[in-house]
């Protein structure tokens, strides 16, 4: 191996020690997903307490109504509005959950939970969806390009796909953005419930007033706690429950939030492709030494061997 | 088909440089095989972007990828990392008597790409709003999903397509007519200036997707079991692909030169033999130091159908890495073959077995490819396959003993196609 150092190997190890200076300089700046990421100020929420819910599903027809999409009805035969589950017709679900033993039983309102830093943003190609004004995660037709990472990524399952359309939408809960938001109002579902068993407001008005519901009735909350303040660094959606949140479907996760499990290494190697730069300056100096070496000896090589040199 | 057991003097013998396959005829009853079924393939591809993906795949809500995507994509572009792993031996580690096998691997990994390209076009809904890759302000530069949609076709399209240009160039050189021949020295200058500089993206873009398909996989949290879902994902899909593409381009050499009757040099085998037992062994220790560094031995070693699922992908690919440290296994062509099948299929279910078996959303659902989505994978394949051979036939690719007579390529053209198709079917 030659131990002489060409004025251009000097240039490419310059080079590279420029790029690795650049990938120990970028962990100092601010990172875009914190493990626990901090609500804005003017975000919005919503509150919802399966012990005041009464099941009437006036909130899934006005969300239906909101947002211009004929009901699902198949389940009932085309009579009324019957969906099993979230789906691309359904953004918005009262579901039953009945305990196995038959005693007891408790509703759970099924939605986007607007997480504060969500996954499907995060995974989100060419921003299709993204963390709209106070907190809103809204999707964008016209950047969407339907690769479905949304529905790998999102942990509590609720982006759906438009399987039976030639032009495919992402179908979920947008807080009624559009419809309502921009207008000042609030979303269907919570202007139109009887019984007050979901309720708008802004996140940090609702986790104390939810606060004080525990505080009140300690032993009609289970684990006396609001799901959503911390799960998966938190949630713009918030719930209350009487059993508990794994049995009506809201999975247990930690407080970290899963785009910073996600990117928090990717990020750095990625700052200003400082990693794949200094990638190319290592083994591009490597190449070119042996590249340059190959070159020299091939017109010896052809001429011995009587093959041309085959690249 | 047969394969030697021991070496035998004119059965093995060193390669000195590619040749174009000129002991068959283009058309063959494989020819018109994969041909049909490339033919349907993209047919059916062209019949789906005008109608809903409800009806073509069993994909759903709670399983919204299906096998184009994660075996198509995720698991066949590992066994296209040839170029890769050879590559960066030759180039970067200098071992250069694996030049000869260089154009396999371009080659097949070109074609892996390319047909994981077309899966990949005909599987996401609203491919019309892919041009915002052109916008970098669209960009979600923190996307997995958006490094590899940009990063992977521009891989294939450049880099991959440039190391195919002086296959092209050799060909025209002997057998274009004058006009064009004026042309190859000055490409061929232009190709050899840039071919270095060419080579280091060509191995960085391929280590930055092939990492990011592993990092696709993160977002999706504690749905994917504890066995796979690590942060080490990206690294341990990254290395995945290094021993794949090895392992492949050694079983395609074994196969094709004995299709083809070429002799096999196994000392070069021999090689790619020694540096897939190496790569396996680092995957294994980033593997398994993983496991245990996250308590999960338990897990690992718990006999319940994610486990052993574990232990059978495991000792897929340990099993190589230890046989292959002998020499006697790594230069008996049959031992070789075996393991480097082995290999390959350990690291396939490394890469499919996190994105479909062992990922379990909350909501209660099943995935089965539909009959048409199979088939579709099947015909991509089969596309990738057909042009391998067909390129085989009028290109210098597969390695071989130089007898200047052999040295011939042959005269493609569309006549003599149909006059052998002629001869096939009368």
């Amino acid at each position: 191996m030659s131990t002489r150092i060409s004025r251009r190997q000097m240039l490419v190890g310059m080079m590279s020690a420029g790029a690795a200076t650049a990938l120990v300089v970028p962990p100092v700046a601010a990172q875009e997903h914190p493990a626990q990421p901090v609500a804005p100020s003017d975000a919005v929420a919503m509150l919802y307490d399966n012990n005041i819910c009464t099941g009437c599903n006036a909130c899934v027809v006005a969300c239906s109504e909101a947002n211009g999409v004929s009901p699902d009805t198949a389940l009932s035969g085309g009579l009324w509005q019957m969906p099993p589950d979230l789906n691309a017709k359904t953004r918005n679900l009262i579901k039953l959950y009945k305990r196995p033993d038959g005693k007891g039983s408790a509703f759970v309102k099924r939605q986007c939970m607007h997480c504060l830093d969500a996954a499907c943003v995060a995974g989100c190609p060419f921003d299709a969806l993204k963390k709209d004004r106070w907190g809103a995660v809204t999707w964008d037709s016209s950047r969407c390009i339907g690769c479905r990472y949304c529905q790998v990524a999102c942990p509590f399952d609720i982006p759906k796909f438009e399987w039976d359309q030639w032009n495919p939408k992402i179908v979920k809960c947008e807080f009624c953005f559009d419809q309502r938001l921009v207008e000042n109002k609030q979303p269907a579902c919570t202007a139109v419930c009887p019984t007050g068993a979901v309720i708008f407001g802004k996140r940090t008005d609702l986790l104390s007033i939810a606060k004080k519901r525990v505080a009140r009735a300690p032993g009609k909350y289970f684990e006396k706690r609001v799901y959503g303040e911390h799960e998966g660094g938190g949630t713009q959606v918030l719930y209350l429950s009487r059993v508990a949140f794994e049995e009506i479907g809201l999975p247990t996760l930690g407080s970290t939030s899963i785009a910073h499990y996600a990117t928090h290494v990717t990020s750095v190697i990625y700052k200003w492709l400082s990693g794949p730069i200094l990638m190319a300056g290592l083994l591009g100096a490597a190449i070119k030494r042996n590249w340059d070496r190959h070159e020299a000896e091939r017109p010896e090589r052809e001429k011995e061997t009587g093959v041309q040199d085959q690249l | 088909m047969s394969i030697p057991e021991k070496s035998e003097t004119e059965l093995t013998s060193r390669w000195d440089c590619d040749l174009p396959v000129n002991n068959e005829p283009v058309v063959t009853v494989n020819f018109i095989f994969l041909a049909a079924l490339s033919v349907l393939g993209l047919g059916l591809a062209v019949v789906r972007f005008f109608s809903p993906l409800g009806r073509f795949s069993g994909m759903n809500d709670a399983y919204a990828w299906g096998i184009w995507k994660t075996f198509n994509v995720m698991t066949l572009t590992a066994l296209g990392s040839g170029p890769l792993g050879i590559g960066i031996a030759v180039w970067v580690f200098n071992r250069r008597q694996l030049h000869v096998v260089m154009r396999t691997a371009a080659l097949s990994g070109f074609l892996f790409y390319a047909t994981a390209l077309v899966a990949l076009g005909f599987d996401v809904g609203r491919p019309w709003n892919f041009w915002s890759f052109l916008l970098p302000w669209r960009w979600n530069a923190e996307s997995a999903m958006l490094e590899i949609s940009i990063c992977m076709p521009l891989y294939c399209a450049a880099f991959l397509a440039f190391e195919l240009i002086p296959l092209v160039l050799e060909r025209l050189k002997r057998t274009g007519n004058d006009r064009l021949r004026v042309w190859v020295p000055v490409i061929e200058r232009y190709v050899r200036l840039v071919y270095p500089f060419m080579m280091a993206g060509a191995y960085v873009v391929p280590m930055m997707h092939q990492s990011s398909l592993g990092g696709l996989l993160l977002l999706a949290g504690y749905k994917i079991h504890p066995l796979w879902q690590t942060s080490f994902l990206p690294l341990l899909y990254l290395l995945a692909a290094g021993f794949c593409g090895i392992a492949f381009v050694t079983l395609l050499l074994l196969l094709a030169c004995s299709r083809y009757e070429r002799p096999l040099d196994m000392v070069v085998l021999g090689e790619l033999g020694n540096l897939l037992s190496w790569s396996c062994f680092a995957f294994l220790a980033v593997r398994v130091a993983d496991l245990l560094w996250r308590g999960q031995f338990e897990t690992a070693i718990a006999f319940d159908s994610m486990s052993v699922l574990f232990l059978i992908e495991t000792g897929l690919i340990l099993a190589p890495a230890i046989a292959l440290r002998f020499r006697g296994m790594r230069e008996a062509p049959r031992s070789l073959l075996q393991l480097a099948s082995m290999a390959c299929l350990g690291g396939m279910l490394f890469r499919f077995i996190p994105t479909t078996i062992a990922f379990e959303p909350a909501q209660r659902a099943v995935y089965f490819p539909s009959v048409i989505e199979l088939l579709m994978s099947v015909d991509y394949i089969a596309l990738g396959v057909l042009a391998f051979f067909l390129a085989a036939k009028c290109f210098a690719i597969l390695p071989g003993k130089l007898e200047p007579a052999q040295f011939k390529f042959r005269e493609i053209s569309l006549r003599e196609l149909v006059t052998q198709l002629k001869g096939r079917t009368a």
